[in-house]
């Protein structure tokens, strides 16, 4: 469970990145987090993993205050968090069973890290997870000659690896095309169905948010302007969130390019 | 009609008489090139060939075109399989030893590693080491070491990393960090994010570098051999100063082979290791 | 899409037959084929080259260790060096740079000339541009000091040698970097120019040249730098310039007098590296 409790975070030159949240998110939920750009969506996901520390008021993860975790613990904590990146991060130059194997090396001792040995364990439970994305095929494959949908579902595996409770996903599908991006999505509602993990994604086009979340927060200048289930989302809940600027969405892109 | 507009359309002669005028420049540039040309080869006399000159060129194609088998297919120590097999080596031993120890002097001279002085005092110090020619690094070692082969690997392992370490900063400065940001989110540790994060990104290029040195580095062991530091240059030397144009043929085919099978080789590895860039 | 397909199944890799990879299937019933690492099969065999080589160079590393002090006593005099040595190291530095300015400037420009012989997309004729690209490649294969010392027999010591030399080792590495770039240019406009009624010469010229040009003044530029570094050395074999001084200068065991020659030429080296970067910044 996440939870944010009077949360700000100003940045050292002035600006506020955000500005007295409060929000409660159960385990399992899938939550789409909607807003312009700049708005605070992706200061609030990296706060929950601390890649961002906050500044003000407290944030508690699965009961832990993410404020006094430092060094080994803050490591050990980041285990149990999964992120997926707009831009995949992954070692492109390696096969994709090896940027899988990645996600267990915060565990390994230093010499097994050093030669890269990974033990058959470690492998079978990879393949498992590249299997459960669909793209078993690829283990042995350079990660640069997959298509972008193939490559972010290589990073959903690599942190299934690590069974995590919460994933976080930045803009996961803002550089692939809409079709990709439709099975990036399905891919997200699976694991939450199937494994109960909570899922927060930072998205920009709202049609695929509201067809694959349960619950939209919409954010604009730091603050939270609507936070509850899809179905109560309308054109004047979006008019807030956006201050009357067009909405983005995946369908419209679909007819213009 | 068109007079009337605030901004009028250029007829043709004004669009002449408007263009850059690249003319000067070029012939300025000419120019420069010209009176460095005539100031130099006032500087280098002709003194017309010397008194056997025709002799020699003449000999260096005998030779070329009738080696000496004899030598050609001596197995001892002074036979040019094994001068051949020792020049081979230095280039190995140079160049591998070479490209290890860049390595970290690479790191430590790379701005976005370290700090900036202490990047500046490496690249100094791997610009000290790439002004001194690898000869005059030779004939210093000899005092060490005595004039032998293991003179030669020295010699050869320090230039190395002068060429490396520049190709390698190069590398280590386009690094991209994104994948630094997931092993972070992950719970890495700064060990971990290196040697799972930079290395893989830097090992294509880091071999492509050397393997390109070890192909300059065998022409190189050729060269320092002259002064004794083993392999086939000083052999090749004392035959052209004997001219004995037979023994200079054997040697001379036999180091045009080798580079020629070793840059085939080496430049169809590097291609290989660029990789598959698929759109 | 359905042609990559086509073109993916090919046979499978030499090593792949030999060691056959391996099929791990999951509980899912889903398989996946793994191929066998290379990795083994090259470590050995660095391995076994790297012993050879120790055994075969005498690789003796207590030397170092033992006789180092000889080293820092050589090094220590270079770096205090000797500054009224300075009147005899001009002349000959002067020498370096007009033997390196020449050379590269005649090398670049017989370099294009072969490489124009040596592309395979202009000039057709098989024979010719094989014998071409066997001479570049005698060229590129002979370290300059032997071609230099070969000059020195033909032409007599001095300058004149060495220049001869620097223009032959140009040539080759020029003229290799040039054709691989002309055979990869775009051949439309020469063959509308050929069409149109040019010669060969003219066509090459005005439809070729701008496209090669940047690569051909930053190739020029880089030999140039290898080429001041390489003349000082020329000198060792009698072909002028600074490595006579140097010859001399560790003959006598005057390694103050090396470290001001070796000064001389640290600066300039760091002189024309400067005037390169200089150059190569306004041709981008």
């Amino acid at each position: 469970m996440i939870e944010f409790k009077d949360v700000s975070k100003t940045y050292p030159n002035g600006t506020k990145g955000l500005k007295h949240v409060n929000l409660k998110i159960e385990q399992g939920e899938f939550v789409a987090i909607i807003g312009l750009s700049g708005a605070g969506k992706s200061t609030l996901i990296r706060t929950i993993n601390r890649m961002i520390d906050i500044t003000g008021g407290q944030l508690i993860v699965d009961d832990t205050d993410v404020m006094t975790l430092k060094g080994k613990s803050l490591r050990r904590f980041r285990r149990k968090i999964g992120m997926i990146f707009q831009s995949f991060n992954l070692i492109t130059r390696a096969t994709v069973i090896k940027n899988v194997l990645t996600s267990y090396v915060p565990d390994m001792p230093w010499y097994k890290v050093l030669f890269g040995v990974y033990s058959k364990e470690q492998k079978m439970k990879a393949l498992e997870a590249l299997d459960k994305v669909g793209i078993l095929d690829k283990a042995y494959t350079r990660c640069d000659e997959l298509s972008g949908g193939q490559q972010q579902r290589v990073a959903l595996a690599r942190t299934l690896c690590a069974t995590p409770t919460i994933i976080l996903a930045d803009e996961p599908v803002a550089s692939l095309d809409p079709i990709m991006a439709d099975e990036v999505m399905n891919d997200f509602s699976r694991v939450n169905k199937e494994m109960n993990i909570s899922i927060l994604l930072n998205i920009h086009h709202v049609d695929l948010a509201l067809k694959y979340a349960d619950r939209v927060i919409g954010v604009r200048a730091g603050e939270i302007v609507y936070d509850g289930p899809v179905k109560d989302v309308t054109k004047e809940v979006l008019n807030e969130v956006y201050n009357g600027a067009e909405v983005p969405e995946m369908g419209k892109e679909k007819k213009n390019g | 009609m068109t007079e009337s507009k605030i901004e009028k359309q250029m007829t043709p002669l004004e669009m002449y008489e408007s263009r850059p005028q690249n003319l000067w420049k070029r012939i300025l540039i000419f120019a420069i090139l010209v009176v460095a040309v005539v100031w130099s080869a006032g500087g280098v006399q002709f003194n017309g060939i010397a008194a056997k000159g025709s002799e020699v060129a003449g000999g260096i194609v005998y030779g070329l075109t009738h080696p000496d088998t004899a030598l050609l297919f001596d197995m001892s120590t002074e036979g040019v399989f094994y001068l051949t097999a020792q020049t081979i080596a230095i280039a190995i031993l140079g160049t591998i030893f070479g490209a290890i120890l860049a390595v970290p002097v690479s790191f430590l001279a790379s701005k976005n590693i370290t700090n900036k002085v202490v990047a500046f005092i490496f690249r100094a110090l791997i610009l000290l080491i790439r002004t001194i020619p690898s000869l005059v690094w030779a004939l210093v070692w000899i005092r060490v070491t005595g004039p032998n082969a293991f003179c030669g690997v020295v010699t050869q392992s320090i230039c190395s990393i002068g060429m490396i370490s520049k190709m390698y900063i190069t590398a280590i400065e386009d690094l991209d960090t994104g994948v630094l940001d997931a092993l972070d989110a992950s719970g890495c540790t700064t060990f971990q994010k290196i040697r799972i994060g930079v290395l893989p990104q830097l090992s294509a290029n880091f071999i492509s570098t050397t393997i390109y040195r070890f192909d300059i580095n065998l022409k190189d062991a050729t060269t320092l051999g002259i002064v004794g530091a083993g392999g086939i240059g000083a052999a090749l030397i004392q035959a052209i100063n004997s001219r004995r144009w037979a023994m200079v043929g054997s040697f001379l085919l036999v180091l045009i082979i080798l580079v020629l099978i070793i840059e085939y080789f080496s430049t169809k590895i590097r291609t290989k290791l660029a990789g598959s860039v698929k759109n | 899409m359905a042609k990559n397909k086509i073109d993916q199944a090919k046979k499978p890799a030499l090593f792949d037959r030999i060691f056959k990879p391996e099929v791990i299937t999951l509980p899912s019933g889903n398989s996946v084929v793994r191929p066998r690492s290379r990795m083994w099969l090259i470590s050995i065999v660095l391995l076994i080259v790297v012993a050879i080589s120790i055994k075969v160079t005498g690789f003796n590393l207590a030397i170092i260790f033992t006789r180092g002090n000889q080293l820092t006593f050589i090094l220590s005099k270079i770096f205090q060096p000797n500054f009224g040595y300075f009147n005899k190291v001009i002349g000959p530095l002067l020498d370096t740079v007009k033997m390196s300015v020449l050379g590269t400037i005649v090398g670049c420009l017989l370099g294009l000339v072969f490489a124009i012989f040596a592309s395979s997309n202009i000039n057709r004729n098989k024979p010719t541009l094989v014998i071409i690209r066997f001479i570049l490649a005698i060229l590129r294969s002979v370290p300059t000091l032997v071609i230099a010392s070969i000059a020195a027999l033909v032409f007599g010591l001095g300058t004149f040698a060495g220049t001869i030399a620097i223009i032959l080792f140009t040539l080759g590495i020029v003229a290799k970097m040039l054709y691989e770039s002309i055979e990869t240019i775009d051949m439309k406009p020469f063959e509308a120019m050929i069409s149109m009624g040019c010669n060969q010469f003219r066509a090459f010229w005005a439809a070729c040249m701008p496209q090669i040009l940047p690569t051909y003044l930053s190739h020029s530029l880089y030999c140039f730098e290898i080429n001041v570094r390489a003349a000082s050395i020329l000198g060792w074999v009698g072909a002028g310039g600074l490595g006579i001084l140097i010859n001399e200068r560790i003959g006598w065991r005057d390694y103050n007098g090396l470290g001001m020659v070796l000064l001389a030429l640290f600066v300039l080296v760091l002189c024309i590296d400067q005037l390169s970067d200089y150059l190569r910044g306004k041709l981008s």
